[in-house]
């Protein structure tokens, strides 16, 4: 009774190839919404590893302690016993970079410029993931003599020489008319932070040197903790609580007089709130998808509506509904099949385009292309099905009189 | 001749108009045995296109009974009355109704590839069909590029193509001209007494009729006069 079905698929075909122009603009529709659902998968995929990868260089994978003062009393300075106490109590800490920070004036033939100056270990910038566009850091020979260098941020640059591309390498730079020292690199440019700080307005000189030259009254505005391994963050976050808490001579259940951030918290949420924007796009794609199914429907209503005569025929010598709802049924998938072909070849196409412009990695998986494209014939057959249910329900007493 | 192939009792079809409900068939009885050859004949609006489609299996009565073979398929669902026409039942109708960007080959099988035969065994089927009806040499062409008569004969080797055992022809020579209707009838005649299946002519043309073992005349949903003997004449 049924009809093979390589003979189902090379009718359809011939009805396709029968009427070119329209079936390929009905595929398009259908290969826009499966290109699109890609793309934008890949995009906000994209986009979020983009994203997270910008909040870890600013830092974002390391623990901070703070100073912090404790019901009125005078706040405890952060000393160099507790960086040591850090360094030699802890299993999980990588390392610990002591950071004192003041604004100060600071002056280059005749320019003058006031800047954040931080008085760091030579490893702050290899914790904080930031390159020198020129020169280097200084390292630890310079923290022992307490060296007379500095390294400075695009903005200090371009204010105190005119021009951030301009080569400060060899020229001195006066702080607070006190220190003269020579500038060693240059900080590669960072942009802005999410607080709306220029992070590249900075000038960094070693620790050392900063307390001989400014003293440290306050002690140091920070300890900065790397975790010996990326994934141990909160673990050194908990051990550097411990070994605080101590150093402090700080008592069982007695208060902290110190603050110990890491920025797990921040970067949960904004992983949260990037997926959000990406399941936003994936929306909107899906929606275009949708748009691409009611093409098929649309178009097929038409191609029934046009061949109700030809459907009498069939049905006055015997096609039976079901012969007649499969015709079309596999019209319908067909396009949807070749439609979801050329979208995957779109979708793909301009994902690896866009990303290699933008830098991304290749972010389209195969999870996602099968996804889209089963979405997408699946959405083909739904509203394949109306038409070629109403081909199937046709009189072909009715039909037959339309000629 | 053993049974009657068609067996009809009391058939009536009503149509609602509105409120107002429209009879077209009122009570026709009918028999019509084996290789008969039948003539239905009366003005339009007489019923007897419905009294067609009824027997066609293309439309049910709104009341009474109808033996097809001795099966009652009267109250058959959509998808049974569709294998009914497809097994049992040849059509010609006036104009054709071939599809339209089909070959003839194609148009011929195209009941076999419903009946689920093989495409190469339909396809060589199709092709004896033609080779009947004398068009072996106009088989990959398409009804335009087709004559009137031609056409016909290919709707005629359409309808053969599952050996119906009734073939209903509504005004098959309607749309032709004197002599190639001639020619068609002929054939159709040629087959009838070949394949020895019925057949049920619906026409205007008393020359058409003529051939006919029988004639029923229709008025006003009923039949008047049904002349000619019952058993066929050869």
């Amino acid at each position: 009774m049924r009809r093979p079905r390589s003979e189902l698929f090379g009718m359809a075909f011939e009805t396709l190839r029968r009427n070119p122009g329209r079936s390929l603009l009905t595929l398009l529709g259908l290969a826009i919404g499966v290109g699109a659902f890609i793309a934008m998968v890949s995009f906000g995929e994209g986009a979020r590893r983009a994203v997270m990868d910008q909040f870890k260089a600013l830092g974002t994978h390391l623990v901070r302690v703070r100073g912090t003062s404790r019901g009125g009393q005078e706040r405890k300075p952060l000393t160099d016993a507790d960086a040591v106490a850090l360094q030699r109590d802890s299993t999980t800490i990588g390392r610990v970079i002591r950071v004192a920070r003041v604004m100060f004036e600071t002056t280059h033939a005749g320019r003058q410029w006031w800047a954040p100056v931080h008085g760091v270990d030579p490893d702050f910038t290899a914790l904080h993931l930031w390159d020198t566009s020129l020169g280097g850091m200084f390292d630890e020979r310079d923290l022992d003599r307490r060296s007379k260098v500095c390294v400075l941020g695009q903005t200090v640059v371009r204010e105190l020489f005119g021009d951030a591309s301009a080569d400060p390498l060899g020229e001195s730079v006066t702080v607070s008319g006190l220190l003269t020292c020579r500038v060693i690199g240059v900080l590669s440019a960072k942009g802005t932070s999410t607080s709306g700080n220029d992070i590249d307005d900075i000038v960094l000189i070693p620790v050392t040197t900063f307390s001989a030259y400014f003293g440290l009254p306050q002690g140091y505005n920070q300890l900065e903790i790397g975790p010996a391994q990326p994934e141990w963050i909160e673990a050194a976050k908990e051990e550097a609580q411990t070994i605080m808490h101590r150093s402090h001579g700080l008592g069982m259940g007695e208060a902290d007089d110190f603050q110990v951030d890491s920025p797990t918290e921040v970067l949960r949420a904004v992983d949260r709130t990037a997926t959000i924007l990406a399941r936003l796009l994936q929306g909107i794609a899906a929606v275009s998808l949708f748009v691409g199914g009611v093409g098929i429907m649309n178009i097929q209503l038409v191609s029934v509506t046009e061949r109700t005569a030809e459907i009498g025929i069939r049905s006055a010598i015997g096609a039976s509904p079901r012969q007649i709802l499969s015709q079309f049924l596999v019209e319908g998938a067909l396009l949807s099949l070749l439609g979801a072909t050329f979208g995957i070849m779109l979708g793909v196409g301009v994902s690896v385009t866009v990303a290699r412009y933008m830098g991304w990695q290749r972010i389209t998986s195969f999870g996602d292309v099968a996804v889209a494209a089963a979405f997408g014939i699946g959405v083909g057959l739904v509203f394949g099905f109306l038409p070629a249910r109403r081909a199937a329900l046709l009189d072909p007493i009715e039909a037959l009189r339309r000629q | 001749m053993t049974g009657d192939v068609i067996r009809a009792e009391g058939l009536w079809k009503i149509y609602e108009e509105g409120d107002t409900p429209l009879p077209v068939l009122r009570g026709v009885d009918l028999h019509i045995g084996s290789g008969e050859i039948v003539a239905l004949r009366g003005p339009s609006g007489s019923g007897k296109s419905t009294l067609l489609n009824i027997l066609g299996c293309l439309d049910r009565p709104t009341r009474g009974r109808y033996w097809l073979g001795g099966k009652d398929v009267s109250k058959l669902d959509t998808t049974a009355q569709a294998w009914v026409r497809l097994h049992y039942i040849g059509f010609i109708f006036q104009t054709f109704h071939l599809i339209a960007h089909s070959t003839a080959l194609e148009n011929v099988a195209l009941p076999l590839h419903y009946a689920g035969v093989p495409r190469p065994r339909a396809h060589e089927t199709a092709r004896a069909l033609l080779d009947r009806v004398g068009l072996s040499h106009r088989l990959d062409h398409r009804p335009n590029q087709l004559s009137g008569g031609q056409r016909q004969r290919v709707a005629v080797a359409r309808s053969l193509a599952l050996k119906p055992r009734l073939m209903l022809a509504d005004e098959p020579t309607g749309a032709l001209d004197t002599r190639t209707g001639q020619e068609i009838l002929a054939l159709l005649l040629e087959l009838q007494k070949e394949v020895r299946m019925t057949l049920v002519l619906v026409t205007h043309d008393p020359s058409v009729a003529s051939v006919a073992h029988r004639q029923i005349h229709m008025r006003d949903g009923c039949i008047v006069t049904d002349a000619g003997s019952d058993a066929p004449a050869a």
